[in-house]
């Protein structure tokens, strides 16, 4: 008996023990942090494997593509490739790579590297969601299908370890661009076979300490919802360009909290404000509130899978029956467009010709055919989204108009990003109604439209037309803009008729910054060069 | 002198037993002030809360995009908040809920936590290790975790709620039952019920459990602000009440969120609860006084 109840003490003094040392090992004075705030603990940091904005931020400091951005227009830049040349009929890129390219460890970055990526994540069995951005490479797709094995016949080849070359299916205008995404980037053969086999989804190669990359930064430390920490990469071919000593992530799902650390100086640049909050910066702090635009648009996606969503007619009512106006006018507040189609307007030229429109008759109309009238008989459907304040508020306003207007009943409910990503997984399909959002990945309306091709890995909805997955392809051999964008308006009009997802608003990218950080400019799809940024203290007597 | 001492004694044996526990405290609690504020206001709480269906403005669900978050006003009396639901009628079926959770799951760790202290304290020995070694086991048990196992296992529900809560918070209950009841085995009062020859169950129920009242009452009034404010928190995880509903709690947190820009919607929830509170401490107080059976028989 004795012996049983002095098992707690002896726990209660090693956790103190542990705790002292803990608060030991803590650093003082860090020299020029930037700190971020980065919404929410990222998914995982393996460029194969993700698809979120939180991991994005992430990995654009630890890797680095083929070819950089300029941050400001976006126009491309030398990465990892110092040049590069177009063939005359736009099918042939060959890269040049730097001859001191090097991996965070030192090991020479060669053509190979990229080789073994791509074929990484183009392989059927890591089931990569973002295999499809690869597509453009000839033979990509029917090497991820399976139904080619060898990836030699793949348009990739290194005519030698400095020059890469990358044979294209059609000519692809944004091409280039797509070197920015990190489903292009290269991996470290040697550090991922190291903690497991090539396929492999879970592994810890990504844990700090282990992860090999080529980006400005290296990962020195990732505790799990608390921080991720980066020091500058001294093996990067600019690393005489970093202008600070580190970047520090801090994954902070709560927007209050976030606002407070930033407030109290602990953070420099937040995810995002707090919806309320953003009339008070407006009126009391403006220099701290910036409000840039974002190419992306926030929607509903519908299981298609799921009885009564399975029916087209109960998708458009339900898409009729909200009232996208108010909710951006008087509920969001921070600019965002009432989206009544996907693809954000405008890029290249295209706007969708197909509109939801909000229309409540229609839409009980629509309802009664399809057996619910009034709501009658339809079962209690379930909003799912991921923790965030700002979901929980768009989905109590759809949730009461729902009610009000289509006397159905909706529940709420939501999950942590990590579980809420698996939930909506299409091997899972676990949710009726899932909140979601696309921030392009590169200024080309396919982007957004290729993320709802059959079985596509940022489907998510179980949706699938065979007319949309042919006018999506054959845009990719039509070199008109204009032609191209027509075949555009054809399959959005597919995809707003049968309505797989909701189109809510568009996106506007409303955070608050420090007024001190220099370096920081904002571009479309949230491309950063974190090495630029710095700490002008100069500016801090002001404050 | 010693004449008068000794009918005093016997006129207080007679007491002692002609009138009951109940009847004796109520007539206590009737001379305390603050207690009869504390039950009075209570009263009138729950009694709202009761009607509320009845009574309340507007229903708690509907929602005015257009008219957005307005400070008190004529039609709306407490203001509204960001999706313009009145404040008021909120508050009142929150109310509900929140005294609903509070008292149910405050009843259910009072219940269980009472006997099984009180069988723990009294049998003492192994039984009392082991029952207590559960206690332990239970105690390290992360609450969160544990509610959200319930939670997935059975399903979103508010008496699921009531009893994930009671189930954790009987614990402290017992350990302070198991440690009075104790003491008190020993005194000789029990020493007596036991020579005449009183079943266990009896000496428990008639003797042990009303002489430690103080100290469970005292603690149930403690714990219904602490479940209130732990369904705020689940409710805040998803795992509690349901959007749109609310509760108290689910308000002021939301309150707090917006403190600066619409500073009504946490004042007045606050208020509420905490009058809720100061209530249930006031007449915590005054029970323990008057349920002592070893105060002074004035």
């Amino acid at each position: 008996m004795k012996r049983i109840s002095d098992v707690p003490k002896i726990c209660i003094l090693l956790a103190g023990c542990l705790a002292i040392a803990g608060c030991g090992g803590e650093p003082g004075a860090d020299g020029m942090i930037i700190r971020i705030g980065n919404g929410t603990e990222p998914e995982g940091l393996d460029p194969h494997i993700v698809t979120g904005v939180p991991e994005h931020h992430i990995l654009l400091a630890l890797f680095e593509g083929l070819v950089r951005a300029d941050t400001t227009d976006l126009s491309p830049t030398p990465g990892v490739a110092e040049t590069w040349e177009e063939s005359d009929d736009k099918r042939v890129y060959t890269f040049h790579l730097r001859a001191d390219a090097k991996w965070s460890n030192g090991d020479p970055l060669t053509s190979k590297d990229f080789l073994y990526a791509w074929e990484r994540i183009l392989t059927p069995a890591l089931a990569s969601e973002y295999a499809y951005l690869l597509f453009p490479m000839k033979n990509a797709q029917a090497f991820n299908e399976g139904s080619i094995g060898d990836f030699a016949q793949v348009g990739a080849e290194a005519l030698d370890d400095q020059t890469l070359r990358v044979t294209l299916e059609n000519p692809t205008p944004y091409f280039l661009s797509l070197q920015t995404h990190y489903s292009w980037y290269p991996v470290h053969q040697g550090t991922i076979e190291a903690f497991g086999a090539k396929e492999d989804r879970i592994s810890k190669w990504t844990r700090a300490g282990n992860l090999v990359g080529n980006g400005p930064y290296v990962l020195s430390r990732w505790s799990p919802n608390e921080i991720i920490e980066t020091i500058p990469n001294e093996h990067y071919w600019d690393v005489a360009g970093i202008q600070n000593d580190g970047i520090h992530f801090y994954p902070i799902t709560d927007g209050q909290t976030e606002e407070h650390m930033f407030r109290n100086g602990e953070i420099h640049i937040t995810y995002g404000v707090p919806i309320s909050k953003v009339p008070v910066y407006q009126a009391k702090n403006p220099e701290q509130l910036r409000i840039d635009p974002w190419i992306g648009t926030y929607f509903y996606r519908f299981n298609t899978l799921r009885p009564p969503l399975d029916d087209p007619r109960v998708r458009q009512a339900l898409a009729m029956a909200l009232d996208r106006d108010t909710l951006c006018e008087r509920v969001l507040q921070a600019g965002e467009m009432p989206a009544p189609f996907l693809t954000p307007p405008d890029i290249n030229g295209y706007l969708p010709s197909a509109r939801v429109r909000y229309d409540v008759d229609a839409a009980r109309k629509l309802l009664a055919e399809a057996g619910y009238p009034n709501g009658e008989g339809f079962r209690t459907v379930d909003i799912l989204y991921s923790t965030r304040e700002k979901n929980r508020i768009i989905a109590e306003a759809i949730q009461q108009m729902w009610k009000k207007s289509l006397g159905i009943d909706v529940t709420l409910s939501n999950q942590d990003w990590k579980v809420y990503l698996s939930t909506t997984s299409n091997a899972v399909m676990g949710y009726d109604i899932a909140a979601g959002g696309w921030i392009g990945d590169v200024i080309d309306p396919i982007n957004f439209l290729e993320c709802f091709i059959t079985d596509g890995g940022n489907n998510r909805t179980g949706w699938g037309n065979e007319a949309y997955d042919e006018l999506l392809a054959k845009t990719m051999a039509i070199g008109d803009t204009a032609e191209r964008n027509s075949v555009f308006d054809q399959a959005e009009t597919i995809l707003i008729e049968e309505m797989p997802i909701i189109p809510i608003y568009h996106y506007t990218h409303p955070f608050l910054i420090d007024p001190r950080v220099r370096g920081y400019t904002s571009n479309l799809i949230g491309y950063y060069a974190y090495h630029q940024l710095r700490l002008d203290n100069a500016a801090s007597g002001e404050l | 002198m010693p004449s008068a001492a000794t009918s005093e004694i016997v006129e207080g044996i007679v007491i002692e037993e002609g009138a009951s526990l109940w009847g004796d405290a109520l007539r206590r609690l009737a001379k305390n002030r603050l207690a009869l504020f504390g039950l009075i206001t209570l009263s009138a709480i729950a009694f709202v809360a009761l009607i509320t269906p009845a009574i309340a403005p507007y229903p708690y669900d509907a929602q005015d995009l257009e008219y957005g978050a307005q400070s008190p006003n004529a039609e709306h009396w407490l203001g509204t908040d960001r999706l313009g639901r009145d404040l008021l009628s909120r508050l009142m079926y929150g109310g509900r809920i929140s005294l609903m959770v509070g008292f149910a799951a405050t009843a259910v760790s009072l219940l269980v936590g009472v006997l099984y202290g009180a069988a723990a304290g009294y049998f003492g020995g192994r039984l009392d290790s082991f029952m207590m070694r559960i206690v332990d086991i239970m105690y390290a048990l992360p609450f969160t975790i544990f509610v959200i196992i319930l939670m997935v296992f059975f399903g979103k529900n508010i008496i699921l709620l009531f009893l994930a809560i009671g189930a954790v918070e009987w614990l402290t209950m017992a350990r302070i039952v198991r440690g009075q009841v104790r003491s008190l085995k020993e005194k000789e009062f029990v020493e007596a019920a036991v020579a005449m020859g009183l079943p266990s169950h009896t000496i428990l129920t008639r003797h042990l459990i009303p002489n430690a009242l103080g100290p469970i009452i005292v603690y149930a009034t403690l714990t219904i602000p602490n479940v209130m404010l732990l369904e705020a928190f689940l409710s805040f995880l998803g795992l509690g009440v349901q959007a749109p509903m609310s509760s108290w709690g689910l308000l002021i947190r939301e309150g707090q969120e917006q403190m600066e820009e619409f500073p009504w919607l946490l004042i007045y929830p606050s208020i509420a609860l905490s009058l809720t509170l100061f209530s249930l401490n006031f007449l915590g107080d005054g029970l323990r006084d008057a349920l002592d059976p070893r105060a002074s028989k004035d």
